[in-house]
């Protein structure tokens, strides 16, 4: 579990991360989602004690990361899969995290074998690809079996097989019991991995819920009308109270569910042609939700000026 | 404390878990040593810059020495190499620490070692038992080879006194030089500043404060860094007004002292 209170980091003149609250949870995927430049990776490196917050604290299984007794058995991390020396190879980087933390050896063959990078251990880490990168930076962080997992993008430069298996790694590893935090600013990806959303934006917390809560609260709804006389069908629908927008040759309406509308339609002798509920995408309610935050605080700062 | 660990597939809570000392951060740093292809061409180019240009030397300048008109002693030839193998143990003692924080393995390093004071402490050992090693071997070869001529000449010196205090004397200074760029390297993070200050302080402002007069150029000069604490690697110096070998070193540790606890401040505080 991790638990960050009042959690603040000030660079300069400006709060990277501003005041955040938030509990990532056991047993369960959370997906820590924002833009870039939002505060995600200075979140991270505070969890693991690289960077200090200037106000505020955050814990790692009910203390501060930097007083574990055993760091890699507790967290495990990807923060960045191309901080690696270029001329060492994959399984020699592996060996000396291991020592450092009196990790038997034998782990070192076992983290490679899980994520697929045994044949290329002996390679320098410089002649990887990012994808390769990633599932080094992986196995490190799983190196220490631990019940705690952090990936900063860990789909990034993946291919699809590699995005699929990432998403399968860490459906098992919430399903083990671990927590297991992962961050990305595609909320595409995100929906398909994450049971429970952190979404963050200028530093500010902008949504804490499941996946589920998420969708029915940002992603809108309208139905969609392709009739021979939209005129009449705008008139008819505008007369009803109904939010109704014309694009192109469709009508779109909001306020009124599918049948209802059809319904509407026959009873007025009107002709459909197509009737259509269409829901926005999750990535449409996140670019809404972050473009808020952004017009926020850019009309405030617009006002103290 | 207690830590919150997997074991046989399920999350539990133990207070047994002591923390990994400093001999498992030592083996990690050890490991990244010999694991990169950079220190071996280091060690090979301070083991023939040192024995080999201290022989090509002594071959060259043996005849000189033994004549009349000699106005140096053989002593000041016989570890010669030391002056330009030097270089590469800067070069060693700052790839060490700076190469992490080039590529940003360091936050690795510091993640996997929460106690930063360690992860200095290790880096700081290792850098200085190699040079220690490398440097002491290279100065007796360099000895044997470059005696050879010497005696051609009636001109050899036996293998006592100053002159095996000059062998891991050379050792200690090529350590201390590491450690000194260790300091260095963690205060500024950046591979290309870090040679560049350290060499221009040992090779070039060493000898350029030659030029301040009076007494105070004098002290000046003698405790600089690189002026301090070569004394010992050589048995007869070149320049006749630097201090004596001990206290020169105690010098130059005591510098590299301070260097060391500033980083060491740094490091703690500072964000990775």
């Amino acid at each position: 579990m991790i638990r960050a209170h009042q959690l603040t980091k000030r660079f300069a003149d400006k709060n990277a991360v501003d005041g955040i609250d938030f509990v990532v949870e056991p047993g369960r995927v959370t997906g820590f989602l924002g833009p870039n430049g939002a505060g995600k990776s200075t979140t991270m490196r505070m969890i693991l004690g690289l960077d200090a917050p200037t106000s505020g604290s955050v814990s790692v299984n009910g203390h501060r990361y930097a007083a574990s007794p055993a760091p890699l058995r507790e967290i495990g991390a990807l923060l960045d899969a191309h901080a690696i020396h270029p001329g060492r190879s994959a399984r020699d980087h592996l060996r000396w995290l291991a020592a450092s933390n009196g990790i038997p050896t034998t782990r070192v063959g076992e983290v490679l074998d899980l994520v697929g990078l045994e044949s290329v251990a002996g390679q320098r880490a410089g002649r990887f690809s990012l994808g390769m990168g990633q599932r080094l930076g992986i196995a490190a962080a799983m190196l220490g079996d631990p019940p705690v997992v952090v990936l900063d993008e860990p789909v990034n430069g993946l291919d699809p097989e590699g995005i699929r298996w990432v998403r399968t790694l860490a459906r098992q590893l919430a399903d083990e019991g671990r927590t297991v935090f992962i961050s990305s600013h595609l909320m595409s990806e995100m929906a398909l991995m994450a049971d429970h959303l952190l979404v963050i934006g200028r530093g500010s917390i902008l949504a804490d819920c499941s996946m589920t809560e998420f969708m029915s609260d940002h992603a809108a709804s309208y139905v969609r009308v392709k009739a021979p006389a939209l005129g009449d069908a705008a008139n008819l629908l505008t007369g009803r109270g109904l939010e109704v927008t014309r694009v192109d040759d469709e009508l779109r309406i909001g306020g009124m569910d599918a049948p209802s509308v059809g319904e509407l339609m026959f009873r007025h002798g009107l002709m459909v042609h197509e009737l259509t509920l269409v829901r926005s995408s999750l990535e449409d309610a996140f670019m809404t939700l972050t473009a808020d935050s952004v017009e926020y605080h850019a009309s405030t700062e617009g006002a103290v000026a | 404390m207690s830590a919150t660990l997997m074991e046989s597939g399920a999350v539990v809570e133990r207070t047994d878990v002591r923390r990994p000392g400093l001999g498992a951060v030592l083996r990690s740093e050890w490991i990244k040593l010999t694991t990169v292809r950079s220190t071996w061409w280091t060690l090979v180019a301070t083991f023939v810059l040192g024995a080999g240009l201290t022989i090509l030397m002594c071959w060259g300048n043996a005849d000189w020495l033994a004549s009349e008109g000699a106005d140096e002693s053989p002593g000041s030839f016989i570890t010669w190499g030391m002056m330009i193998a030097q270089i590469t143990a800067v070069v060693l003692g700052a790839l060490v620490v700076t190469t992490e924080y080039g590529t940003g393995m360091i936050r690795t390093t510091f993640a996997a070692v929460p106690a930063r004071g360690r992860v200095l402490a290790a880096k700081s050992v290792v850098v200085v038992a190699v040079l220690f090693v490398v440097g002491t071997v290279t100065a007796f070869v360099g000895y044997f080879g470059g005696n050879y001529f010497l005696d051609r000449e009636g001109i050899g010196m036996s293998l006592e006194g100053d002159v095996l205090r000059a062998m891991y004397g050379s050792g200690l200074y090529l350590a201390g030089i590491g450690l000194f760029t260790v300091a260095v390297g963690f205060l500024l993070r950046h591979t290309a500043g870090t040679i560049s200050i350290v060499l221009a302080l040992m090779l070039i402002l060493g000898n350029m404060v030659n030029l301040v007069p009076g007494e105070f150029g004098e002290w000046l000069t003698k405790l600089m860094p690189g002026n301090a604490g070569s004394a010992i690697a050589t048995p007869v110096s070149f320049n006749p007004n630097l201090l004596d070998a001990w206290t020169g070193f105690a010098v130059f540790g005591a510098e590299t002292a301070v260097l060391l606890l500033l980083a060491w401040a740094m490091v703690r505080r500072r964000d990775a």
